[in-house]
C-alpha cells in the first residue's frame, strides 16, 4: 500500500516535470545558414538550367530522340512485311478444339 | 513590421523580410522539433528545413490560415519524417547484423536533457522524455504540442487538423500509456535511484 502510494506520487511527480518549462532557443546564426543553404541550392538549380540549355547537350539530346525514334518505326514496318502467322478463324478453330472430323463428315464418307 | 506585409514581402522573395521571419519564430520552430527528435543537432537541421520550406512554398500559404499553426504543421510533418528515417535506418543495421558480423556499433540513444527545464527537475524530465519516445505518433504530437510549447487543445486541433474532442481523447490516451510505461521503469532494475520508499 506505501509502496503504491509512493508509486503514484513518483508517476506525479515525473509527469509533471515538464510544466513551467522555458522555450529551448535556437542558434543566433541560423539565419546565416539557412541563407548559405538557400544560395548553394540556388547555384545547384542554375548550374542544372545552364547545363540543360547547352547547345552541345541541346543537340546531343535532339540527335537522341531522333535515334530513338528511327529504331521504332524500322522494328514496326519489319512486323507489317511478315506474313500473319495465323487468322482470326484458325485461333478460333484450335481454341476450341474445332479442326478434327465431325460426326458429320463421318456420316457422308460411309454413304 | 506587421506579419502580413512581412508575409506579402516574402511572397515577392525580399531577403530581408525572410530574416525579420526567421528571426521572429526560429525559437518556436526549434523548440517544437527538439520536442520531438530530442537531440540539439537534428533539431537545428530540422529548422534549417522548416525555413527552407517556409522560403519555396509561402506563395501557397493562404492568408486566411494563422502563419504559426502553418508553421507548426511543417515542423511537426518533418520532425516525424526525420524520426521515420531514423527508425528504418535502425531497423535496415538490426536485418543486416543479422546476416553477417556488422562493424557499426550500436549506440544507444543517450538520456535528453531539454535545455529550458528547471535543474531539480532535469533527471525527471529525462525520464519522462524517455517515455514520450515510445508513445505513437499522433499521442506523441499532441502530447509534444501541448507540454513543451504550451498549445491549448484548440490550437493543437488546429495544427492536428482534428476536433477539440479528439485532442483531449489524444492527450488522457498518452498520459494513460505514459503512466503504464513510468510504472514499469519504476518497478524496473533501471529506477532502483529514484524509488525509496
Amino acid at each position: 500500500m506505501k509502496l503504491d502510494n509512493y508509486l503514484e506520487n513518483e508517476l506525479e511527480k515525473t509527469l509533471a516535470s515538464l510544466d513551467g518549462i522555458q522555450r529551448a532557443e535556437a542558434n543566433p546564426y541560423l539565419f546565416t545558414r539557412i541563407l548559405a543553404q538557400l544560395r548553394k541550392e540556388n547555384n545547384a538549380r542554375e548550374k542544372l538550367a545552364g547545363l540543360l540549355t547547352q547547345p552541345v547537350v541541346a543537340l546531343a539530346t535532339f540527335i537522341l530522340i531522333i535515334a530513338i525514334n528511327t529504331v521504332a518505326y524500322f522494328s514496326q514496318s519489319n512486323d507489317d512485311n511478315q506474313p500473319p502467322l495465323q487468322k482470326d478463324e484458325q485461333l478460333f478453330a484450335s481454341e476450341y478444339n474445332l479442326s478434327g472430323t465431325t460426326i458429320y463428315d463421318q456420316t457422308l464418307d460411309q454413304q | 513590421m506587421d506579419k502580413f506585409i512581412l508575409i506579402e514581402k516574402l511572397k515577392r522573395g525580399d531577403e530581408e523580410a525572410f530574416k525579420q521571419i526567421v528571426e521572429s519564430w526560429k525559437d518556436l520552430v526549434y523548440n517544437t522539433a527538439i520536442g520531438f527528435l530530442q537531440n540539439a543537432q537534428d533539431a537545428e537541421d530540422i529548422t534549417q528545413e522548416v525555413f527552407l520550406e517556409v522560403f519555396e512554398s509561402v506563395k501557397n500559404f493562404k492568408a486566411e490560415a494563422k502563419f504559426t499553426t502553418w508553421l507548426y504543421r511543417i515542423t511537426v510533418s518533418k520532425a516525424l519524417d526525420h524520426l521515420r528515417r531514423k527508425k528504418r535506418k535502425k531497423r535496415f543495421a538490426f536485418v543486416q547484423s543479422l546476416f553477417g558480423p556488422n562493424n557499426e556499433t550500436v549506440v544507444e540513444k543517450p538520456d535528453f536533457n531539454h535545455p529550458g527545464i528547471k535543474l531539480d527537475n532535469k533527471e525527471r524530465a529525462a525520464i519522462l522524455f524517455k517515455a514520450i519516445d515510445r508513445l505513437p505518433e499522433n499521442q506523441k504530437t499532441a502530447f509534444t504540442l501541448h507540454k513543451i510549447e504550451g498549445l491549448s487543445y484548440q490550437e493543437i486541433s488546429e495544427v492536428m487538423n482534428t476536433t477539440v474532442s479528439a485532442i483531449e481523447s489524444l492527450i488522457h490516451r498518452a498520459r494513460q500509456n505514459l503512466k503504464k510505461w513510468l510504472t514499469d521503469y519504476y518497478k524496473g532494475s533501471g529506477s532502483s535511484q529514484v524509488l525509496k520508499p
